[in-house]
């Protein structure tokens, strides 16, 4: 008993979970730079004497603004899914044009910094035209861009560089750009502060920094989702033309000299601290801050080797040795990341469950099996593919949600002619109707849409407020699950797990962990919130027939609850069936105050004894292929009715499991049930003969309108 | 300024360790204590070009002889080629504060504003071999206008009439503080000459492969070349290969530190002739400079010290044993 | 169908072709001299380093690698053996030593590449700072290193003739013949264009990928080593700071510009040559009309970039057959 309460603790208190989601976020990837940067720090500061000192970083920092503006470049077109070799002649290129311009032809300054980001924005644009919109390839376009500009540097330096070296500009303006300092801050890495913060904003919050990264990641499906591809293309090439004129011309201001070594080798430097730094070649993955830790991991690296001292060869060597530990371990880490984090995602937890009722067929329980639903009548057989939910509207047209994406409708009376009423994409799941006839369905992997009564659709929400310390981002919705309208419009709607998508739904069963939970939108404000957490697998919703509180199924925990929506006990919930024989999904309303609830499965006496060993369910997550796993059963279940205060009516089973073993919805309409199952592939019709048979759902809501 | 050659005179006399020898009787020197104190604990910073050529090894070594015997303490800095690299070190050089400052620029003006900004923090800066457009306290390195002077002349002296009179300059990077002083001196010398045709001047950055290149190419557009100017020995082998593969009687003048490859080559006939400056003779005379700034007690930016190393002229007839140094004996 | 017929048989290599012939044909005509044999044989020559380089390196990209490290590996073998050869070493145990260390570095890399799966370009970027900085740092002191007498043995392999053909010119034509056997008739050589086409399917089907690879990194060592050796003999020096030059980017541009996808599996050794004698003629002719040497890169650059242009004109690539992360 100790034992358990320990065990029960420990898997309250002990967040294992936080292990798998942490590894899956994506700033992860950022783990290895910076600490390979915390490290260079750590290690330059240590053996080189006053590296930390104002002034020596001052001057650091002045170098790093240079080479971090091209990295940002070069960031730029990797995200685009390209690369830009001809950023080392560019910017030699930026340099001895700026240098010509102010010390040989005299120009003024600002002519011949804009004159200079002119020239290095026009290669950046000759780039861009072949690559964009002629369609060369990259690696090899700039490569040839690359010692094209490098022979014309040449040619250049050859034509002006002893005039260059033999006159001397005298301009305040031209210093402040090589030497000046704003607020304290060296004016190149002041300019690179800036740029960074310009393009993070870019690149994550306006369109064409969203359309760069689409065409990254896939460039096919921008080009067919009518993104500019080519344009877009173009102008990557275009900012690291730019950027590498701008990083140019600082170097200009600052050294003041033209040499056939400028700019050498700069490319791999610049690809090296891009990648270091977290972006991969070919696009997909990168931002502008691994850039940045890039950028400055490789200057200190490069900066630090030559101030230790090495020489002969040893600085080289070191740089090689960092650059191919650095991205061994960084390739190393991602590998066992991604294995870890398939491994330790799913994290059970400690559940026990009440001790489940009889169901045996000879038995006096409410629940004791039956061969009631042997008679059903088969609607839509064959035609359709898993109807999680089903409904029927007021003029007794059917309508169910399929695998496809479709809300299917059997038009009455005879429910045999089908159409899809609706194409909305995702899975839909649970459905309701508005007062307005609107048909309002859950979607897993979208969120909450509207269907109108003209077949319109409409998003209503798919986000909600992000619950504080979360490590997941549990504002969006994974498995929106089913829902239900109160009498005053706001929509109850079910999440089934934040931790899961619909395909693995069923995985959330291994961990019987509240990750559920309810949320709810009111279309009169368009404001979305979490009303309750930490629900064992949030399912059916079904507001009460007075409307004054929700019926709510959580699967895992095979219990029906009650939420106050308002009156004395408003906010509380209470549990209305504490165990109930197999897992909960939808519950609806039936005729005469009653409520019907479908259990998609049975519960097992092993698999409850499982919920209480969740060290068991952890080893076999980690050890056992999934194919292999210990799963609820899903196989066989019926259809529960009870009333308003929680007493088990009926049950109806399918014991032969030929036509509704497994019922995942119902709705009574007019005196008979429509069954609908998950896995099914067709529609069930049983006629209830203490029914109401005027009963409908929609009337019951809205009243009779005809 | 003559108290200050004579001080220099003594440092130099003092390091060649002819103190004591000078004074038979046991007297007790005076200036003894002073010296050994004027230098311990000081620093000397090197920042060559690169370290790795015959030059800058030489120079080192010398300086690090120096720097041990007087409990100095020396260290080298290396850029490897990059003048990027070259200005960081200078920056960070320039708060670490060392007492004595060796620069080897790259070119003219990529470490002037440095090294003004180095002697107003009140360190002290002697440029080597290659200046900048700065004039720091010291100067010490060849007279490269008088090099350059003596190769073309040498070239000249063979391409007079009964050749083409084609001649090629080579030079390594031309705004280098040798290689504009050089090319100053052959126009001296083409000026005079107007019968010698100038046909081929470019730099090839100090690269033996580029300069096999370049010559190669002049050799393939001038077959009747008469002769090649070069600015750099080492890199002038490039352009000696380029004349051996072409199988013509091509004259290649260089210019260089002296090293045992030098002597090498002129002894093959690779190079007609070398104008050496000797690397040796350098490092000591930086030594002897590094002596005085710190003796001198004057501080930075005040003086205005050039010594320029003298000249030999190396060709088969000149060479002799001892004629050139050999950077394998360098001590390590 | 028309357009269909005219993409399969006018490739990159042909476009390339194309240009080459072309501009042989016009300097034939226009410039006195460039069909002389002494000229085509310098011609050849000059290039032929270059195109040894390129094979080398065209075994790697047709395995959809590259080799940034080949020059390094180059200079820095080559610079150790002279500096063996000076300290009193036999000239021969120089060169065995040598190789070892070119074999060396070239396995390292492929171990890099094959079994720490660090990609190939940043596996052999940092193995060439290594290899060079190795080198220069313990055993090789200075940049330049020179030919011992005692390599006069050894002198005819760059500088020698056999029946006027300079002997580089030879070795370029040897081991173009050794590749192209190799790439097309032996099991590792299939293997190579496998793993090129399709990493995944080449492992799934059983290919040695791993043990693949590292041979491919083996081989552009050893070619590298014998260009290396052939440079040092020809310039009687070494130089090993020609590791920081931008002599890849020329390699590179042999290969791909000669029609060798830098994606894999496409291509051969013709294509090597034909990107090489574009060069050569280019270089040559370029020379020959009495233009500066500068311009004459810029030049070359420009008809270079023509020629991918054209390429491109022709064989337009298609947004939706085009291969993700083929940059």
């Amino acid at each position: 008993m100790v034992a358990e309460t320990l065990t029960r603790l420990r898997y309250r208190y002990v967040p294992d979970h936080l292990v798998g989601e942490v590894l899956g976020r994506r700033w992860m990837d950022n783990v290895i730079p910076v600490f390979l940067l915390v490290a260079v720090i750590a290690f330059l500061t240590g053996s080189i004497p006053n590296f930390l000192a104002a002034g020596n970083l001052a001057d650091t920092s002045r170098q790093i603004g240079e080479f971090g503006l091209v990295v940002i470049g070069m960031t730029v077109v990797m995200l685009a899914g390209g690369i830009d070799l001809s950023v080392g002649s560019n910017f030699a290129l930026a340099n001895i044009t700026a240098l010509a311009l102010i010390n040989v032809a005299k120009w003024s300054v600002t002519a011949s910094v804009a004159a200079t980001l002119g020239v290095a924005g026009l290669v950046g644009l000759m780039n861009g035209l072949l690559i964009g919109y002629l369609r060369l390839r990259a690696f090899l376009t700039t490569l040839v861009t690359l010692t094209l500009i490098r022979a014309i540097v040449t040619f250049l330096l050859q034509q002006y560089q002893v005039q260059i070296a033999s006159s001397d500009v005298d301009s305040e303006a031209w210093d402040f750009i090589g030497t000046g300092s704003v607020a304290g801050v060296p004016l190149s890495f002041a300019v690179l502060l800036v740029t960074a913060i310009a393009g993070h904003v870019i690149l994550t919050r306006l369109r064409v920094g969203w359309r760069i990264m689409a065409v990254g990641g896939s460039r096919r499906s921008a080009y067919n989702a009518g993104i500019p591809v080519r344009r877009t293309v173009c102008l990557s090439y275009v900012v690291s033309g730019l950027l590498t004129g701008l990083a140019g011309t600082l170097y200009a201001a600052r050294l003041s000299g033209a040499g056939p070594d400028t700019g050498l080798g700069l490319e791999l430097a610049v690809v090296t601290a891009a990648v270091l730094g977290g972006n991969s070649v070919g696009g997909g993955r990168g931002s502008i801050g691994k850039a940045i830790v890039g950028a400055v991991i490789v200057s200190l690296l490069t900066n630090g080797v030559v101030r230790l001292g090495l020489q002969n060869g040893a600085s080289a060597m070191v740089v090689g040795i960092v650059l191919l530990l650095a991205i061994a371990i960084d390739v190393r880490w991602n590998k066992w990341r991604g294995k870890l984090q398939a491994k330790v995602y799913v994290s059970p937890a400690y559940l026990a469950l009440p001790p489940v009722p009889p169901i045996d067929s000879r038995s006096s329980s409410p629940y004791a099996m039956n061969d009631r639903l042997h008679d059903v009548e088969i609607i839509g057989l064959g035609e359709i593919d898993g109807p999680e939910d089903v409904i029927l509207d007021e003029d007794d047209n059917l309508y169910c949600s399929v695998r496809q994406g479709d809300i299917i409708r059997f038009l009455a009376p005879d429910h045999k002619r089908r159409e899809v009423y609706a194409h909305v994409g995702g899975r839909p799941l649970g459905m309701a109707f508005d007062k307005d006839g609107g048909l309002v369905v859950c979607i897993a992997g979208m969120g909450l849409y509207r269907v109108d009564s003209s077949r319109g659709i409409q998003k209503m929400t798919a986000e909600t407020n992000r619950s504080r310390f979360s490590i997941i981002d549990d504002s969006r919705m994974r498995l929106a699950d089913d829902l239900d309208i109160a009498a005053d419009g706001k929509v109850y709607f079910s999440e089934a797990t934040i931790r899961y998508g619909f395909e693995e739904w069923v995985v959330d069963s291994v961990e019987g962990r509240g990750n559920g939970r309810i949320i709810r939108y009111d279309p009169a404000t368009g404001t979305t919130r979490t009303v309750l957490r930490h629900l064992l697998f949030a399912n059916g919703i079904c507001m009460a027939h007075d409307n004054r509180s929700l019926l709510f199924a959580e699967t895992w925990g095979c219990r029906v609850s009650r939420y106050w929506l308002e009156g004395p006990k408003k906010g509380a919930t209470e549990i209305v069936i504490a165990n109930l024989p197999g897992y909960p999904d939808n519950i609806n309303r039936g005729s005469r105050g009653a409520y019907w609830v479908a259990l998609a499965g049975t519960r097992t006496p092993t698999y409850d004894l499982a919920m209480t060993m969740p060290a068991f369910r952890r080893r076999m997550a980690r050890r056992v292929a999934g194919d292999e796993w210990m799963f609820p059963n899903v196989n066989t279940g019926c259809v529960v009715r009870f009333d308003e205060s929680g007493r088990i009516l009926e049950s109806l089973w399918d014991l032969k499991g030929r036509n509704h073993p497994a019922i995942t919805s119902m709705r009574e309409h007019r005196g008979h049930l429509y069954l609908g199952g998950v896995t099914n592939n067709r529609i069930g019709r049983i006629g209830i003969p203490d029914a109401d048979p005027e009963w409908t759902g929609p009337a019951s809501y809205w009243g009779d309108r005809r | 300024m003559k108290k200050r050659i004579f001080t220099a005179l003594a440092a130099a006399l003092t390091l060649s360790g002819m103190v004591g020898h000078a004074v038979a009787a046991g007297i007790d020197d005076p200036r003894r204590d002073d010296y050994y104190k004027t230098f311990t604990g000081k620093t000397v910073a090197f920042v060559p070009v690169a370290m790795g050529i015959d030059l800058t090894e030489g120079w080192a070594s010398v300086l690090k002889q120096q720097a041990d015997a007087l409990g100095m303490k020396f260290e080298v800095r290396d850029p490897h080629f990059s003048a990027d690299a070259g200005a960081q070190v200078i920056t960070s050089l320039i708060s670490e504060k060392p007492d004595v400052l060796i620069v080897h620029n790259p070119d003219v003006n990529s470490y002037a504003k440095l090294l003004k900004r180095a002697e107003e923090a009140g360190i002290h800066v002697i440029q080597v071999n290659m200046r900048s457009n700065y004039n720091s306290d010291v100067y010490v390195g060849a007279d490269w206008i008088a090099i350059g002077e003596a190769e073309t002349q040498a070239v000249v002296d063979k391409c007079g009439a009964g050749t083409s009179g084609k001649v090629a300059i080579l030079e390594g990077v031309p705004t280098s503080g040798s290689d504009s002083g050089m090319r100053k001196g052959a126009e001296h010398i083409l000026n005079k000459h107007p019968e010698i045709k100038l046909v081929s001047d470019q730099g090839a950055d100090w690269d033996a492969a580029k300069a096999h290149t370049i010559v190669s190419t002049v050799i393939q557009q001038n077959p009747d070349l008469c002769g090649v100017v070069g600015f750099w020995d080492v890199m002038d082998l490039g352009a000696a290969a380029a004349i051996k593969d072409s199988g013509k009687q091509i004259v290649l003048v260089t210019s260089g530190g002296g090293e045992q490859m030098a002597c090498d080559n002129v002894e093959k006939g690779v190079f007609q002739e070398e104008i050496e400056y000797n690397v040796m003779q350098q490092g000591r005379d930086l030594a002897d400079m590094v002596a005085m700034v710190l003796e001198d007690g004057q501080p930075a930016g005040k003086q205005k010290v050039v010594i320029y190393s003298p000249q030999t002229r190396l060709t088969k007839d000149t060479l002799h044993q001892g004629a050139c140094w050999s950077a394998k004996s360098l001590p390590k | 169908m028309f357009e269909r017929i005219s993409r399969a048989s006018i490739s990159q290599e042909k476009i390339v072709l194309l240009i080459a012939v072309l501009l042989f044909c016009v300097f034939s005509v226009s410039l006195k001299g460039f069909v002389s044999s002494g000229n085509l044989l310098t011609l050849l020559r000059s290039v032929s380093t270059l195109g040894i380089l390129g094979i080398g390196m065209a075994f790697l990209v047709l395995g959809r690698g590259i080799d940034l490290a080949i020059v390094a590996i180059y200079s820095a073998s080559a610079g150790w053996t002279l500096h063996l050869a000076n300290g009193g070493v036999s000239i021969w145990l120089a060169m065995v030593l040598g190789y070892l260390l070119a074999l060396t570095a070239g396995v390292l890399s492929g171990v890099l590449v094959a079994y720490v799966e660090i990609p190939a370009l940043f596996a052999t970027l940092g193995m060439a700072a290594f290899v060079f900085g190795f080198v220069r740092y313990a055993l090789v002191p200075l940049y330049v290193v020179y030919m011992p007498a005692s390599g006069a043995s050894i002198a005819w392999i760059g500088g020698g003739f056999v029946f006027g053909v300079p002997v580089p010119i030879l070795f370029f034509a040897l081991i173009a013949v050794l590749g192209f056997l190799f790439l097309r008739f032996t099991k590792p050589g299939r293997f190579i264009y496998a793993i090129g086409d399709n990493f995944a399917a080449a492992r799934i089907s059983g290919a040695p990928v791993r043990p693949i690879i590292i041979l491919q990194y083996a081989i552009s060592a050893t070619i590298a080593y014998l260009a290396g050796i052939i440079t040092a003999t020809a310039v009687s020096a070494m130089d090993t700071d020609v590791a920081n030059s931008s002599m890849i980017y020329d390699i590179i541009l042999v290969v791909v510009l000669g029609g060798i996808g830098l994606s894999g599996g496409r291509g051969g050794i013709r294509n090597v040559i034909v990107g090489t004698l574009l060069i050569g003629i280019l270089l040559n002719g370029m020379t020959i009309m009495d233009i500066e040497y500068t311009l004459q890169n810029v030049i070359r650059s420009l008809i270079l970039l023509i020629a991918i242009v054209i390429d491109s004109i022709i064989n337009p690539r298609d947004e939706q057959i085009a291969q993700q992360g083929d940059i």
